[in-house]
């Protein structure tokens, strides 16, 4: 019981949720805008993540200043893949009819490339580095630096975007996509420009996290699909294309994943993750926090 | 169903059945396999191609399957067991079908698949509980005997893919992906038609999963609900076009010749090109290989 009042497991499950809340907060903007299944979400949190490793092992860039590079890279990466690919799948009406299943394998052909040329490029050994490993006390709390900063960068990131679609036009501009696609293109928003930047942006806060998760994990070619599943699972809780409902979600899952493993044991981790998956979905099929979805 | 049907399905009637007699052991096993991921993509396409309910955990009807025959084996008759595993599939698609076919789009996508996952977890905590990681299977049926089971299933998923897609359900089915409301308005029965479409496409997957882990003769709760397998049969689906029956016998050996062709020597490079390959065919071939074999008069 003292174990499960602990500031340490609190601690835990504050970075495990709002590292959650930042990975599927890039799934769901790209989800809302052009309600495309992108499975190769994870695989761009593994290309941050090796940015990180090869600035530092290469240049010896610390991996705080990797954070902007590894954005900018996956966001680059976003715009080429919306040119390339998503405008045409969306803009061709035979394709749009089966869009759930198109973008589904149009996103694994994707993620399948990006793991195997990564495997190809760096091997598939994984890798790793020791960063901020530091230990800070904070009253009885234990926490390395990394963790903190971990902490720190999602926070903000989650306000920062929260703030931006309350009261940015822009934002204004995103949710009215989110909400009512047709209706927005009506009144005058640039559809084609909101949805190419919110790809770049959906793809590079999945660069962020991976810089971020790479200070506390493992490096592996395969490291993302994991990543995928849970940012699916955390944005489905919350309800699709619900992005401040789904930054909430993210902090569930992590809180639902912590205090449950010190209660069980770190082998029902898959198990609770996915109960609490189905279950919520089989209830409440719109999501936790949803109002009834239309088209859904 | 034209004259290129028709040929198809008679030359690889032929070609599955001289198989066996002709000895060869590689040119069985490659036969198994393509029989394999035939029976699995038809019985998908039962459900998800006419319906638009695009499942991506058809996996749990297979990895059912094959821990049905794991926990029978030699309590059973061989036959027994595999249509015990067809039957305990189609009997979980019943049982979860009602709350999970209420589910729409892609919540449904990844309901599957969480599902899929879910069940995968549970047979490993049961595993452990009952003490077992892994288990070996000994005295399993050779490979002819597995083989004409297998065939056999393909011949029936192909069979019923067909008839489900030229009957009344099959109409009904095509109703509720063009606009389920709308069916369900004039009368068209939508809730049990999914039921009976998601059973009948669980039944297959559950028996080729039996036969699949007679074949490999070792079990491992990961291995059997992998979720490539359910990546795969979409893949295969897509690729091939799932449209006509034919689709996905197409996409099916496209992927078998590739892999045939690649994986042994450039594993990598062959998910390169396969990924590639995907993007393609979403992109520029939606009608997938079916599509592309359609006489040019014909094309709609």
């Amino acid at each position: 019981m003292d174990q499960l009042l602990s500031g340490q497991l609190l601690f835990a499950a504050l970075v495990t949720g709002s590292f959650y809340a930042i990975v599927a907060l890039g799934l769901n903007l790209i989800y809302g805008t052009l309600r495309l299944l992108n499975v190769a979400h994870g695989d761009l949190v593994m290309i941050g993540a090796y940015t990180a490793f090869w600035l530092l092992s290469l240049v010896g860039l610390p991996p705080v200043f990797a954070l902007p590079v590894a954005a900018g890279l996956c966001g680059a990466f976003g715009w080429l893949v919306y040119r390339g690919l998503l405008r045409k799948l969306l803009s061709n009406p035979q394709l749009a009819q089966r869009v759930e299943a198109n973008s589904l394998i149009l996103f694994y052909g994707l993620s399948v490339i990006l793991q195997n040329a990564a495997a190809l490029a760096f091997t598939a050994s994984a890798r790793g580095y020791r960063y901020l490993d530091e230990v800070h006390h904070l009253g009885a709390v234990a926490m390395t630096g990394n963790r903190l900063l971990l902490l720190g960068v999602a926070v903000g990131l989650c306000l920062a975007f929260w703030l931006f679609l309350r009261f940015h036009l822009f934002g204004w501009g995103l949710r009215a996509i989110i909400e009512r696609r047709e209706a927005a293109r009506v009144v005058g928003v640039n559809v084609d420009r909101v949805q190419a930047i919110t790809v770049c942006a959906g793809f590079a806060i999945a660069g962020l996290a991976g810089v971020l998760v790479s200070m506390t994990e493992q490096i592996t070619p395969f490291m993302g699909f994991p990543f995928t599943i849970t940012a699916f699972v955390v944005i489905i809780l919350g309800g699709l294309g619900n992005v401040t409902a789904g930054i909430a979600a993210g902090l569930i899952l992590g809180f639902v994943e912590t205090y449950g493993m010190a209660l069980t044991s770190a082998s029902f981790r898959s198990v609770l993750i996915y109960g609490l998956f189905v279950g919520a979905l089989l209830l409440r099929p719109q999501g936790l926090f949803g109002k009834a979805v239309r088209g859904a | 169903m034209g004259w290129f049907d028709a040929a198809l399905f008679a030359l690889l009637a032929v070609l599955g059945v001289a198989v066996p007699l002709s000895g060869d052991g590689y040119l069985l096993g490659l036969a198994f396999n393509l029989a394999l991921w035939i029976a699995l993509t038809q019985s998908w396409s039962i459900l998800s191609a006419t319906t638009g309910y695009v499942s991506l955990g058809h996996v749990v009807f297979y990895g059912l399957g094959s821990y049905v025959l794991v926990l029978t084996v030699g309590s059973l008759p061989v036959p027994l067991a595999i249509v015990l595993a067809g039957v305990a599939a189609a009997v979980f698609a019943l049982v979860v079908g009602l709350p999970v076919l209420r589910v729409r789009g892609p919540y449904f996508v990844i309901l599957t698949f969480g599902l899929a996952e879910l069940v995968k977890h549970l047979v490993v905590q049961i595993e452990a509980a009952l003490g077992q990681y892994s288990r070996l299977l000994f005295g399993m049926p050779d490979l002819p005997y597995l083989y004409w089971w297998m065939f056999g299933l393909a011949v029936a998923a192909t069979a019923a893919a067909v008839a489900v897609r030229r009957s009344r359900f099959g109409r009904g089915l095509l109703a509720i992906r063009e606009n389920e409301e709308a069916a369900e308005t004039v009368g068209v029965p939508v809730n049990r038609l999914k039921l009976l479409a998601f059973a009948a496409s669980a039944a297959v997957p559950g028996a080729v999963g039996a036969l699949a882990q007679m074949r490999t003769g070792y079990f491992e709760p990961g291995q059997a609900f992998d979720p490539v397998v359910s990546f795969s049969i979409v893949t295969m689906a897509v690729v091939g076009g799932s449209d006509q029956a034919r689709g996905p016998i197409l996409g099916a050996a496209a992927f078998l010749l590739l892999s045939e062709l690649l994986w042994s020597s450039l594993p990598q490079l062959y998910m390169i090109i396969l990924g590639v390959l995907l993007i393609v065919f979403v992109l520029f071939i939606p009608q997938g290989l079916a599509g592309l074999l359609t006489p040019p008069g014909r094309r709609r």
